[in-house]
């Protein structure tokens, strides 16, 4: 049974970039990109791969929508000559700074645009902002299941096998489609690299721009006014160490202090 | 290791395509993690990492900016980003692919038969046959036109005798293209893997290029079908057309040995504490530093330009000529530069400095002297030849 899966993909600053190159805009409150690169948040990357190995266990499609700018463009090619059929760019200036339920709420009417689908993936976590809401508000408005934090899928007859990791191990859920599923890493996702060739094929391809008014998005839920959630302050940690010394006549005394030290600075 | 995030002091990136951009992650990714994790093993093995060759065919790597047969036929600054990242890795990673696409799957599409390309290139674009290119003489090198490899005609075919040496991949390779003189005209012929009176051994001791397979051949009375003759090809001007494909992939590779040398230099005198703060920030480290940063750059921006030259069928071989020797002779110095840098772990191969350096000696002799482009390019702008 082929299987049509929705892949929602973010693209972000380049999270591996050296720690002291991490620079804040004061006033947007957002890491400034300078001359890092941009790529496709890691666990968005392990979905696609997802996707694309179910489409070649069972047939079907593959879409990427990416909610972005222009520069988006790249991450949905990306996609593309990793083995996504199609892509497609959510890009309106009335969406920039929508808090995590605006970008759900225009990614369910985006998905509700692309038309059937069995599957939506998304990556667990948000490489920027370590964000793991968007899927859980998304599933919530297309009134369907959500599993979080899933490494494998196994499709069958109109349901899928879903490999959640948990703590202690993982627990192997049956879900019916349509259902949206987070996707963590694992060594069976590792994503591809993409062929020249793929991405030659991908560069013919064209990529449709969506505005808001496309999709039929409420306008009164996305932007900043809607945002209800508010990003008050984002600092570099401070990273500072001390060096104290505890006395004592004995290893004894020395060890008991030195206890109750930690005690108090309740590190034990 | 942290990882690479390219040289980009002019934000070239703006200049490139976003095809170009992808070619060049697929193969920076698959550097960092399939090259770099094994290659300081090999280098000191003397070995060439043969399982990647299959894996570099998967992607698309050999003959990449070659058209049909399977090949991926990107732009040739696409390519050329392709093999910076490669020889960001080793100068024997990115001479494989270069051997391969340039010096075997170009002159059989070139010059070869419809037959040829159909048995050869899909196989060799996939990296289930390997190829080699014998031009190279023990007696002649710089001057491949005095060249004693002989073809004579025989009812079967052609009877080959003679030998090559230095040649890359000789004892991996399944098909050797060979030149040869037949009638006093330099020929190709293609000689096959286990053909009665070929033999492949491979040279040892060197000090330079020790991840990668340099062989000698001999050809003892070979005799080489009707059908293995690349029949277009007359004149040491089809070898020469060969090894012009293959040096603009060495202007580009050139930059990324040195990429890896700047980038390894510049963290290392970061981190590096002497009289108590890091030797960064001494004037005479920061000039090195701004030193090979600036001839990056440079460099950066012949190759570019050469790429979009080629891709617009301008490229004149006297330009592939400046571009391979400035290239791989700035790389060089920034290796030599980043070495120093690192005081004595730049002796060691815990850092690739040291690697790349000795590879770069290599770099700098083959396709072509150093000293033999300077005629070339002082040929060209003189009109006198100093050459012979
Ligand atoms: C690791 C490795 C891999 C190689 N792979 C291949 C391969 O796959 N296929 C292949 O065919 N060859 C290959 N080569 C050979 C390479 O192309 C030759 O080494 C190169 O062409 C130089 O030839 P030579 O070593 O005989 O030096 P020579 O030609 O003897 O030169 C020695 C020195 O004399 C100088 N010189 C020579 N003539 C002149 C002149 N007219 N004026 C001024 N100076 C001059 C040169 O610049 C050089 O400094 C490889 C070499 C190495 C080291």
């Amino acid at each position: 049974m082929p299987v049509n899966i929705i892949v929602c993909i973010k693209q972000i600053i380049d999270p591996e970039i050296p720690a002291s190159q991490f620079k804040i805009d004061p006033g947007t409150k957002r890491q400034v990109q300078g001359s890092h690169s941009l790529v496709i948040s890691a666990y968005d990357q392990n979905a696609i791969e997802v996707a694309v190995q179910l489409k070649e266990k069972h047939g079907g499609k593959v879409t990427a929508v990416s909610v972005g700018g222009a520069s988006a463009a790249t991450a949905l090619k990306s996609a593309l000559s990793m083995g996504a059929d199609e892509a497609i760019l959510v890009d309106d200036p009335a969406i920039v700074a929508s808090d995590q339920q605006g970008i759900a709420h225009v990614l369910a009417t985006a998905t509700q645009k692309v038309g059937v689908f069995d599957l939506i993936l998304t990556g667990c976590v948000s490489g920027d902002w370590g964000d793991r809401a968007v899927p859980a508000f998304m599933a919530e408005e297309l009134g369907i299941g959500c599993v979080g934090f899933v490494s494998r899928i196994e499709a069958k007859d109109g349901q899928v096998v879903l490999r959640r990791v948990v703590e202690d191990g993982y627990e192997l859920i049956e879900a019916k489609t349509p259902v949206l599923v987070s996707i963590i890493s694992d060594e069976t996702n590792t994503p591809r690299y993409p062929k020249l060739k793929d991405i030659m094929a991908a560069g013919k391809k064209t990529i449709p721009v969506w505005k808001a008014a496309d999709l039929g998005v409420d306008s009164e839920r996305i932007g900043a006014a809607a945002a209800r959630a508010l990003i008050t302050d984002v600092y570099l940690p401070v990273k500072e160490s001390k060096c104290e010394m505890i006395e004592g006549d004995t290893p004894q005394e020395q060890a008991v202090k030195l206890a109750a030290r930690l005690r108090e600075l309740k590190l034990i | 290791m942290e990882k690479f995030h390219g040289v980009d002091y002019y934000e070239i990136e703006e200049l490139l395509t976003e095809q170009e951009r992808l070619v060049r992650d697929t193969a920076r990714t698959f550097v960092d993690e399939q090259v770099l994790p094994i290659i300081r093993a090999h280098h000191r093995a003397g070995t060439f990492p043969t399982d990647l060759i299959s894996k570099m065919g998967a992607l698309g790597f050999f003959g990449a900016n070659l058209t049909g047969y399977g090949c991926a036929g990107v732009s040739n600054v696409a390519y050329g980003l392709m093999m910076q990242e490669l020889e960001r890795g080793d100068s024997a990673i990115r001479s494989c692919a270069s051997v391969q696409g340039a010096l075997v799957m170009y002159p059989i599409q070139t010059f070869g038969s419809e037959a040829q390309g159909d048995r050869w290139l899909p196989a060799l674009a996939r990296g289930e046959a390997i190829g080699c290119f014998g031009l190279t003489e023990p007696d002649h090198g710089s001057d491949p036109a005095g060249m004693t490899t002989r073809a004579i005609r025989v009812r079967d075919g052609f009877l080959l005798n003679g030998a090559k040496r230095w040649i890359t991949n000789g004892t991996l390779a399944d098909i050797a293209v060979i030149w040869a003189k037949l009638d006093g005209e330099v020929q190709g012929f293609l000689v096959e893997r286990g053909t009665p009176g070929f033999q492949a051994t491979e040279m040892e001791g060197k000090f330079s290029f020790r991840a990668s397979v340099t062989s000698e051949l001999t050809f003892n009375d070979c005799l080489i079908p009707e059908a293995n003759l690349l029949d277009k090809a007359h004149g040491l001007k089809a070898p020469l057309m060969c090894l012009n494909q293959a040096r603009y992939g060495i202007a580009w590779g050139a930059v990324g040995a040195a990429m890896a040398c700047y980038d390894a230099a510049l963290r290392y005198a970061l981190s590096r504490i002497q009289f108590g703060k890091p030797i960064a920030s001494f004037q005479l480290v920061q000039d090195k530093l701004v030193t090979m940063l600036t001839e990056l750059t440079k460099a950066q921006f012949l190759c570019l330009r050469l790429g979009r030259l080629k891709d617009a069928g301008r490229l004149q071989h006297t330009q592939v000529s400046l571009a391979k020797r400035n290239n791989v002779a700035i790389a060089l110095d920034i290796a030599r530069l980043a070495r120093d840098i690192l005081g004595a772990s730049g002796i060691v191969d815990d850092y690739p400095v040291i690697r790349h350096m000795l590879n770069l000696e290599t770099v700098k002799t083959y396709e072509g002297t150093h000293d033999i482009h300077t005629l070339i390019l002082g040929r060209d702008i003189t009109g006198i030849s100093a050459l012979e």
